[in-house]
Order: C-alpha cells, then structure tokens, then sequence
C-alpha cells in the first residue's frame, strides 16, 4: 500500500466532487434540465448598494419577461467605479449620483446615461426623536451627535457639504459630526442603532427603515442626486444592455418599482422590447443623418420609421394630427407653427441657400439679381411644399425681385433633389437650392454664393412633446451632435451650429 | 524555621500569580462571549429561520461551505510542499522567497482581490478566461479565498516541518526509501497534526475571507454570494437583524466544522505528545 | 568489509581531512572519540546521509562514494532511536522490507524473527510512546537489521541508558554479533562498551581516525 498514491488519490477523490458539486446548480437552469426558454446571455449590472432591493426586483421581472439573467454586483457607487475600470468587463453602471457617471464618460466608460430618479438629501432620526430635532437649526445646537457620509468619497457627503458650506452652516454643523461614515446606509444604521442622535441620508434611503422618520430643511434641499444607469463602453451586448436600462427607466415597468421604495422618479418612456419610432426629416438632411440613424438602431435595438419628405408637407401632416417622435426639419421656420406639440429644439446645422448653374456659367449669373435676365430658364423649390421653396419666396420678396424673377421660373419643385437632376440633365439654366444638395455635384456645375443673410436655412431638431420615447429620442439627438455625426454634416456642406433654443 | 515561615508568602504570591492570569484571560473571553450574546440579543430565532428559508442564503451557505473546503484543500496541496521545502534545503535567495511567502499575509486582503482582478486582464489572464470563466465568476470566489488562506497554511506548515527532526527522514532513507517514499511514509504523517491545522486555519480564513471576494468576484446572487459578502449586503440596505441573523449562522457552521475536524484529529493523534 | 579511503567531509564549523581505516567484514569496531570530533558526521557519510568532498567509501568491496542511502545497504541506529511515531513496533520491524515490496510471508516471518532474539514480542502492537529506553533502542535496531543489511552503524546506543538497560542492550548486541555476522561500526565514549564489544577499535582525534592503542587502560 504506497501511502503516497493514498493520500494523492483521496485529495484528488475530494477534490473532484467538491468541484462537481460546485458546477451542480439545482434549479438555477444551467445545463441539466435543458431550459425551453432561449436563455439569453446574462447581463452584468455595477449596482449601487443602496438599490439593491428595488433593482433586485426589477431584474427578476425583466428575467421574468424576456428570459435574460441579469447579475447584479453590489457595491459603493465610487468602488464600483473603480472595479469596472479595472475589470473592463460588464455592461451597466448604476450609480448612486450622476457624478460617478459624469467621471466614467470623461474616462471613457461610460456611454448612454439614463436617468431614473432624484433623492433628495433630508434629516433622518428614530421614530420618537427624544431631542426634538426637526431642522439644521436644531443639529447644531451644543450636546447633538450626527452621522455624517464621508465628503470626499460618498456621493451625499459631497453634494451636502457643498451645500452647507454655501449657506454658512458647515462650520456650525461640523463640531457635531460624531462619526463619518463611507456610505448613506452607514449613517442611517447609525441612526437605528442608536449611536448618534440624528443623520442626513437621502430620502429614498428612510424607506427602507421604518424605524427612522425624516425631516425636510428648506437649506438641505439644495442637496439632490440624480441616480442613473450608464452603459459602458466595453459591452459586448449593447442591445441588450440598453434594453435593460430602458426597462429599468420605462414609466410602466421599472420606474413604478422605484417609486413604490421611496425614489422620486423622472419620467421615463414607455417599455416596449423593440420600440418603433417614426422620425420625420427635411429630405436636405436625409444623407447627413442616415448613418448615423442606422448606428443608433443598430446599437439601441430599435426600429426608426424614417419619413423624408419636404417640410411643408411634413409640418402640414403634424398640424393635421400625426405625432412623430421627432421632427428634424430643413428650417426654423417650419418648426415654428408646430413647435407646440414638441419640446424645444436644438438648431444642429445651418446650410446656405446658393444658385447651381450650368457648368461653366454660361448665362454669367453673379447675383440673385442676374436670375431675372431674359431667356432665363429656373428651377426653385415649392414655397408650400418645401422649406428651401418658402425660403426662397421670402429671400425674392426681401430683395424686391420676386415679380421680376418669377416669369423665369420653368419649374417648382417640391424638393432640391429634383433641381439638381434638372439642371445636371440640361433641363434647366439655374436653379435656387441648399448648398447641402450640391456636395457631390459641385465639380461637375457652376456654384454661385450669396451674400445675403436670409439665404440661409437652420436645422432644428425636436423631440414630440407626447412622444412614448422621449428619452430615447434624446439619445438620437445626442447621437446626432457626436463628433462623428458632425463631420459627415460638415462633409455634406452643411454648417455645424449645435445650440438649444431657448423658447 | 525560615521555610514554614516564608510558606503562606509564596502560596499568597502563587495565588496571586494565578488570579491575574486568570483575570487577564478570563476577561478576554467574557468580551467573546458578550459579543456573541448580543448579536444573539438583537436578532431573534424568527430571522434565524426566515435566513435560512431564503434561497439566495442558501445558496450563499451552499457556496461558502463547498469553496472554503477547496480552498483549504488546495492550500493543502501547495503548502505541504512549499512547507517541506523551506524546512529541508537552503538556497541562494530563500531569504527573499521567505519573504514573498509573507506577503499575501502582510497586504490587505482588498489589494489581493485587487490584483488579481488586474491580473486577469492582462493578455495571459484573458487567454485562461476563454477556458475557464474566472473574474465574477465561481472559481474567482476560490482564488481569492486561497491566496490568503494559502499564505497562513505555509507558515503553519513550515512551522511544522521545521520542528520534524531530519533524523526520521534519514533512517527511513538508509532502510531504502526514496526521498519521495521517506516524505510519504515517514516525514508526511509525522506532521498531520500541522496538517490539519493548516487545514483548518485554512477554512476558517477562507470562511472569513471578504475584501478580495467583493472586488475580484462581485456578490451576485444565486452565482457568487457568499455568507459574507450576504452580511455586508444586508447591512448595506439597513438590514441589520438579517445581517446578524446570517453572522450567527456563520459561527455554528465554523464552529460546527472545526469541531467536527477537531474530534477526527484528535482521535488519530490520540497520546502522542506534539 | 568496510574501507575508508581519505574521505575529506566537512562536520560543522571543520572538516574531517584524508580519514581512512579499514573495518574487516563480520568484526565489531568501535570509534571512540570526544563529543564534537565528528564521529556522528563520519558515521552519516558511511550511510550515505551526507556528502563527502573527498575520497572513496567501499562496502563489500563496491565504490559507494555516490550511491544514495537506499541503495548501500547499511542499517542506521541514531542516538535517540528516532521511532516512528505514527507505526507500531511491529510495523517497524516490516518497514524496510514494505519498502522493497517483499511478499506478505516473508515479512511475516523475519518479523517474528526478529521479535523472537530481541525479545521484542510483547510490544509488537504497541506504538514508541511510553516504551522504555532500552526498548526503544531494541526496536531500532530491530528495525535496521530487517533488510539483512552488511553493514551495522550505532551511534551512541547505550549512552542514554540506565547501567541494567545497558547491560540487557549490551547483551543483545553480542548477539547480534553472533547472529548476523553483519559488520559493526559502534560509536561511544565509553571505554566500558569498547572493552566488551570490541574486536577493532579506532580513535578519532582532531579529524583523524587512528587505531586505538589504548585498550586495556581505564
């Protein structure tokens, strides 16, 4: 009997059935039993340990519903942070504040931010409050302890020595702080067990003691978090990741959750596993954005509707009762008479109105004024149907020559395209169009430059003010401004503007 | 004369002696004791129960039980050799592996977890990932308990076989044995009390382990919770009385397994003095 | 037969220098020499526990110099006994021959063999705990002549016993002599043991090994 195969043998025997029993998960649908369901690949959630039990419960409903596994891995929002910009692995980031957000997208890993619900920082003691403190008045006076969450590290500690410092009470209220604590939970224990007499913790957070009740102070209310949900940039599933994140933001699935434990919750879309968007745009701005739009729905899961058309007849359409999700139209002027049934706008582009001619300008056309000559024959656009056409009429009307340019006017079309093609073709000696139409035909026909002010179009882009997608909508906008997206704008001939209106 | 006199002097002063030993220590073991009672106090049989009902618990117990084991045993596995062989050879540079073996001891348990996290990003740590899922996943949970668990199971070992007199070894050589046989038939079992102490020190650290597990595998339920990443997530939601709950259920399984092990080591090593 | 052939070894803080002697098969010698001469270290290069720097060590006429323990064939008495711990006195006796996997019989019968002639037999079951001095030293030497070994080295067998365990051990060693016919090299201070075991003995002094011309002076 060799004592060494024995002993070799018999740890080796333990051995394998401690990691047999290890890879035997009874009822957690691994591969005995062979799931009907088409089990999707987990997900893996960075979620602020405060949430747990809210986040818990939606996880198990989305599970529930689409058969993915979501994991979560529970944390403080600024060492989860740091795990994942170690790890580099996962695919959502829920933080506590969009602080821990703002810094994963500055350190690039951090994309899409979905914002879910704002706490706001209040006074918490036990039910009874033996000392009566109801106020930041009544914390500072002499013999009062409180727990305080660390201000360099715990998002509440920041934002409410920010506060306090700001309103002159934090060097009344720092003699006071018995204790800091790393997290918001840490203070409210404190404040259950008894240690100090009071704490501030967020609002959400008292929910789940029932034991503690909280105050509000009109000084405090300044301090507010917004909690969200950011997809990093080293998902694998970016669908999949942003599907979640919309059910955990969608205002009949995930938001209710959070609302039923205390959170105040934003206002979110509506869920829908592959939502359908209609997206009306000016036809001027169809190359530009098309890529773009491709991405998104590529990356978010979704399906975009795209109408082109010219915009008057799109905003005829709107008016008449049709709510698109968003409206990028070819000019400012034609998001006006509409603007009520969107959110304000934000102008992404602006692209000049110039005359096209005939290779070589033939008939010699220098100005807008040289489009009345004789024997002239000229395309411009619908002034009903298209923006560039409504545009024109005005930029004739205001320099005076609309009667005398007219007569010469062969064809109206409803949008720039077809002028081009004319013109390209022969049909036509001039035409009056977008400097964003001619991009690719500026080295086969003549282009002529106008100075005037008016001979510019602003693209406005807006998101339905009762659009179901709002926020998803948002993301396309923010989309849309990426550098990316810019240049092929800039590529197009368009000019880069990017501000929000302030209607 | 002198000798009766001085005898109530020395049996006062022995008492003495003893008394504050006994104070010193006793009191040490009251503070256990009353640590134990009010954890007890504040939770109630009720948590005990809805604990262990829960599946999440039950899966983390499951978990904690199974890893700690391995664990332990593959610390057995490196520290019997490491052991032996810093107690039988010297070499140039054993100063420094001396000291190498220490570290895991001397790091904060969270820079273990850490590093090992960083470790198995870099490009030889992925290439193992695609075989074996490792970062958030099970076998993360019994790296990082063996690190630490590891590290105290070599001390204790070499401990061990440093005091194993050489001589055993060369007698079993010179009635034929081979390094291999004399270690197996001789040396090994001469040191199974070391043995199980590393064993057990090793589980027990591996039970206890906490840092490292949070960072390098994450508490996901139902995958890589284990009891005390579930005491730390209960707490952090204020749910203190199942926190304690969980902490108790904890010390009967620690206590239950070491003195199960315990029972089993002294019955083989009945008489035989250390 | 046993040759030394100017073995240098080193022994601590010196070194034993160009030691030779011969010990003549089936005799008995005797070294003698102060504590901290390195008899112990000479003894442990015979048994091939540690290396020698210089020179040849020949049992039976075979070059040993690099053989590993195992393979030389000499039985090893240390000066504690150095039982095992976790095995009975019987399984001492069966250790040698386990290792060199002889069938069950054999073991069987060279054991009770060998309990027979040391009068070991009522301690076959029992372990090294609690066995007197003299009892221990009987099992160790029980345990280095099982494998029939040419060669017997003892250090300091008798130093740790009271003078009746002394004589008994004494006693027991001419037998072995008898016996065997095994060649026996037998370290000690004492003059006593030298005078009644004897038939060669040797000195050693200042890391040399020289015949012993002090017989009969005490």
């Amino acid at each position: 009997m060799n004592p060494a195969r024995t002993v070799i043998g018999l740890s080796l025997a333990i051995a394998g059935v401690l990691v047999l029993l290890l890879m035997w998960r009874p009822g957690a649908g691994n591969s005995a039993g062979g799931q009907a369901a088409v089990p999707g690949r987990p997900l893996l959630v960075y979620c602020a340990a405060g949430l747990k039990v809210p986040v818990e419960a939606v996880a198990r409903e989305y599970e529930r519903r689409t058969g993915v596994p979501v994991q979560l891995q529970f944390g403080g929002s600024g060492l989860l942070l740091n795990n994942l910009r170690v790890a580099r692995r996962g695919d959502l980031f829920l933080a506590a504040d969009h602080t821990f957000l703002d810094a994963g997208r500055s350190n690039g890993l951090v994309n899409e931010v979905l914002p879910l619900a704002r706490m706001q920082a209040v006074i918490v003691t036990p039910k009874d409050n033996p000392k009566n403190l109801r106020s930041l008045q009544d914390l500072v006076q002499p013999g009062v302890q409180i727990a305080f969450a660390n201000p360099d590290a715990a998002a509440i500690g920041v934002l409410c020595r920010q506060v306090l410092e700001r309103s002159n009470v934090w060097a009344a209220l720092q003699p006071r702080i018995k204790v800091f604590k790393p997290t918001v939970n840490d203070v409210a224990n404190d404040v259950k067990l008894g240690t100090v007499d009071a704490g501030i913790v967020w609002d959400a957070v008292v929910t789940a003691y029932p034991e503690l009740t909280s105050h509000r102070d009109p000084t405090l209310d300044a301090a507010t978090a917004d909690v969200g949900i950011g997809v990093l940039s080293f998902t694998e599933q970016p669908a999949a990741a942003l599907r979640f994140a919309r059910f955990l933001g969608a205002r009949d699935a995930g938001l209710p959750v959070l609302a039923s434990h205390g959170y105040s919750v934003v206002e979110g879309d509506v869920w829908s596993e592959r939502p359908e968007i209609v997206l009306y745009s000016g036809g001027v701005n169809r190359l530009a954005i098309e890529n773009t739009i491709r991405e998104f729905e590529e990356r978010e899961g979704v399906s975009i509707s795209r109408v082109y058309n010219g915009c008057g007849i799109l905003t005829a359409q709107i008016r008449s009762g049709q709510r698109p999700d968003a409206y990028f139209a070819c000019d400012v002027s034609f998001m006006t008479p509409v603007s009520s049934f969107f959110r304000p706008h934000t102008v992404l582009s602006e692209t000049r109105i110039l005359i096209l001619t005939q290779p070589g300008n033939p008939k010699g056309i220098r100005s807008l004024e040289d489009l009345a000559q004789s024997g002239l024959s000229l395309g411009i656009a619908n002034e009903q149907q298209s923006a560039l056409g409504a545009l024109t009429q005005r930029l004739l009307d205001a320099e005076g020559l609309t009667a005398r340019v007219l007569p010469n006017v062969r064809v109206q079309t409803p949008t720039a395209d077809l002028l081009v093609n004319q013109v390209r073709a022969g049909g036509l000696d001039a035409a009056l169009v977008y400097a964003a139409n001619v991009s690719n035909v500026r080295d086969h026909l003549g282009i002529v430059e106008l100075p005037q002010p008016l001979a510019m179009a602003a693209q406005p882009y807006a998101v339905g003010r009762d659009s179901k997608n709002a926020r998803l909508m948002e993301r396309l906008l923010q989309r849309l401004r990426s550098a990316e997206s810019r240049r092929q704008f800039e590529d197009l001939g368009f000019r880069w503007r990017d501000t929000v209106s302030t209607q | 004369m002198k000798a009766a006199d001085r005898s109530p002097a020395r049996r006062r002063s022995d008492r003495i002696f003893l008394a504050s030993f006994i104070l010193l220590g006793g009191s040490y073991l009251l503070i256990l004791v009353a640590m134990l009672a009010a954890d007890v106090g504040y939770t109630s049989p009720g948590h005990l129960w809805r604990a262990l009902q829960s599946p999440e618990i039950r899966y983390a117990i499951r978990l904690s039980l199974l890893s700690c084991s391995l664990s332990a045993l593959l610390s057995l596995w490196v520290a019997v050799p490491i052991g032996y062989l810093m107690a039988r050879w010297q070499f140039p540079g054993k100063g420094v592996v001396d000291a190498l073996l220490d570290i895991p001891i001397v790091l904060p348990p969270l820079v273990i977890g850490l590093s090992l996290l960083i470790l198995f990003q870099t490009p030889p740590g992925r290439a193992v990932e695609r075989f074996i899922p490792v970062t958030y996943a099970v076998p993360s949970v019994i790296l990082a308990q063996f690190m630490v668990a590891c590290a105290f199971a070599v001390r204790t070992l070499r401990a061990t076989f440093d005091q194993i007199s050489p001589r055993h070894e060369q007698v079993a050589l010179t009635l034929g044995c081979s390094r291999s046989e004399a270690f197996w038939r001789v040396v090994l079992p001469e040191a199974r009390r070391g043995v199980l102490t590393a064993g057990t020190l090793a589980w027990a650290r591996s039970l206890g382990e906490f840092g490292p597990i949070l960072v390098f595998s994450g508490a996901t339920r139902f995958k890589t919770e284990v009891l005390s990443t579930t005491v730390f997530l209960e707490l952090s939601v204020g749910n203190l009385e199942a926190a304690v709950a969980v902490s108790l259920l904890m010390v009967i399984a620690a206590v239950g397994v070491l003195v199960l092990i315990r029972s089993q080591g002294i019955e083989s090593t009945l008489g035989r003095p250390l | 037969m046993m040759v030394l052939d100017q073995i240098t070894v080193a022994a601590g803080a010196f070194e034993l220098r160009d030691v030779s002697f011969t010990v003549p098969t089936g005799s008995y010698a005797v070294l003698m020499g102060r504590t901290g001469s390195g008899k112990t270290t000479l003894l442990e290069a015979i048994c091939g526990l540690r290396a020698v720097t210089a020179g040849r060590i020949l049992l039976q006429d075979r070059d040993v110099t690099q053989w590993p323990p195992a393979d030389r064939g000499v039985g090893f008495v240390p000066q504690e006994g150095a039982l095992f711990s976790h095995l009975t006195v019987r399984e001492h006796l069966e250790f040698a021959l386990v290792v060199r996997r002889q069938p069950p019989e054999t073991i069987r019968s060279r054991v009770a063999e060998l309990a027979s002639w040391l009068g070991l037999e009522p301690l076959l079951d029992r372990r090294p705990q609690g066995l007197s001095g003299g009892e221990t030293q009987r099992v160790a030497l029980g345990r280095a002549l099982s494998f029939q070994p040419a060669i017997l080295c003892l250090d300091e067998p008798l130093s740790a016993l009271d003078d009746e365990s002394r004589e008994a051990t004494c006693a027991v060693l001419e037998t072995v002599r008898a016996r065997t016919g095994v060649t026996v090299l037998h370290i000690t201070h004492n003059l006593a043991e030298a005078n009644r075991l004897a038939d060669v003995r040797l000195r050693i002094l200042h890391g040399k090994v020289l015949p012993d011309s002090s017989a009969v002076s005490q």
